[in-house]
């Protein structure tokens, strides 16, 4: 027993060569790892998958990374690879859509109706909002766009707590630390979350998630997989906007 | 970017914020330090290797995990948080107190270990001739081992404080990433690497950053010599 396992951490790992190398925003992970086991259910073909922030898996493609496809949870990194002649250009596809929602910790707040005459800072007395980093984690980039939009940001500014990413946010609201939070549609239903308000769809931009192959067109098959019906109910399952 | 720009307001924040914390880290630790190193080098006592391994624990464990836990307890809604925030209105949680209180935390090993060497190092006998001498054992430990000591206490500070400005997991898990509040040297770095085009930025914070870690580094060399002149009298 000591020895096997002894051995098994001095070789080397397996040879993956034929498998399909997917570099996907963490948001996916629910989704795709689902998606994933139907995929080898139904062709035998194995997928794997590497999870991270969108900024850390762009920069580690850029350096040349082993992926065959990219999903960004941000337009702008993508943009970054296409400029840089990574992404195989003509293979970029809007893949899914999400929408922006208010939760609360107290599974009993009221529903409030997000909209320039809102007082929201009465809502939030002296608690705490947390969402992602305004100026780098897409989330965040969101939310605080509609805020200004809505002209509720300058209300709450000094009582937001800026996260490194959506899923810190989540898990801040959850544990009560921030009563207040703004997060993906498809996070507050993983996260089992109280929703408040969602955000109108006019007051940012539309939340896209990209995908491109990486050179090769070896995960080709899976992209297009991806655009399946049986995919897509996975991904309306978790909370996701298909198609266009 | 112009690589020679002034440094933004957030920037600048940023950096006075790390010092700050590590100031604060380590002058707060420092009594603490000395007392568990000065425990741990020359008491015996039953429980020793649990107070041991309870003190090494930030060392061994994630970063990511101390600052949850630091979360869970001295978070608004944990035990400690709502003890502190009730009876001294003090609140840690996404302030820079507590990045102070992370910091310290994660540095506090190294620091009770480069003490407990530089006790381990004085010869008990200096401080049994005090006793003999009739001076108390506060007295001793003041005139006596302190002095001596002194070699071991900086090096334990320096560390500390290198740690504590270069402390990253913990901190961003307890107290976020709230630009000017929270918002450490590490964390503005890792926050302009999430940016597209923001390399440039970043690297000027990394070589500052590695400006301040040399600085303090040589400072803490030269600070043990001057020390170890003084103590061994030559």
């Amino acid at each position: 027993m000591l020895r096997a396992a002894v051995l098994a951490i001095m070789l080397p790992c397996p040879s993956l060569a034929q498998d399909v190398t997917v570099f996907a925003a963490a948001s996916l992970q629910t989704a795709l790892d689902q998606i994933a086991v139907d995929w080898h259910r139904e062709t035998g073909d194995q997928v794997v998958i590497s999870y991270g922030g969108s900024a850390s898996l762009a920069k580690q493609i850029t350096a040349g990374a082993p992926a065959d496809l990219f999903v960004s949870a941000a337009e702008n990194w993508m943009d970054v690879l296409e400029q840089g002649g990574v992404i195989w250009a003509n293979s970029r596809q809007n893949l899914l859509g999400n929408d922006l929602v208010m939760i609360a910790h107290d599974q009993t707040a009221a529903a409030i109706v997000l909209e320039p005459s809102l007082n929201l800072a009465a809502r939030l007395q002296k608690g705490k909002l947390a969402m992602g980093q305004i100026d780098s984690v897409p989330a965040g980039q969101y939310g605080h766009q509609a805020l200004t939009h809505l002209g509720l940001w300058e209300q709450i500014a000094a009582q937001v707590v800026q996260t490194e990413n959506v899923r810190a946010a989540l898990a801040l609201v959850t544990l009560g630390e921030a009563d207040f939070g703004i997060v993906y549609g498809s996070d507050a239903l993983a996260g089992q979350s109280h929703i408040i308000a969602k955000f109108p769809p006019d007051s940012h931009a539309p939340i896209r998630y990209p995908a491109a192959l990486i050179q090769s067109n070896l995960a080709e098959p899976f992209l297009r997989y991806l655009g399946s019906d049986q995919a897509k109910a996975v991904f309306i399952a978790q909370g996701f906007a298909v198609g266009e | 970017m112009d690589f020679f720009a002034p440094l933004s307001p957030a920037e600048y924040a940023a950096i006075s914020l790390s010092l700050r914390v590590g100031f604060w880290a380590t002058l707060v630790s420092l009594p603490f330090g000395i007392i568990t190193a000065y425990v741990l080098a020359r008491k015996t006592f039953w429980g020793k290797q649990i107070v041991n391994g309870l003190v090494h624990l930030p060392l061994i464990l994630p970063p990511v995990v101390t600052g949850y836990l630091l979360l869970l307890g001295f978070g608004r809604q944990g035990p400690f948080g709502t003890i502190l925030a009730d009876c001294c209105g003090v609140v840690l949680a996404f302030q820079w107190t507590g990045a102070v209180l992370a910091a310290a935390i994660m540095a506090f090993p190294l620091m009770v270990r480069a003490i407990r060497l530089g006790i381990e190092a004085v010869d008990p006998q200096l401080e049994e001739a005090a006793s003999t001498l009739g001076a108390s054992p506060l007295r001793v430990f003041a005139t006596v081992t302190i002095p001596l000591i002194l070699p071991g206490i900086l090096a334990g500070a320096i560390l500390a404080f290198a740690k504590a400005l270069g402390e990253f997991g913990a901190t961003i898990t307890f107290v976020a990433n709230i630009p000017g509040q929270t918002q450490t040297l590490p964390a503005a770095i890792y926050t302009l690497l999430q940016v597209p085009n923001g390399d440039a930025a970043a690297f000027r914070l990394v070589v500052i950053a590695i400006f301040v870690a040399m600085m303090a580094l040589i400072l803490s060399e030269y600070l043990a010599k001057q020390l170890g002149k003084k103590v061994s009298g030559r």
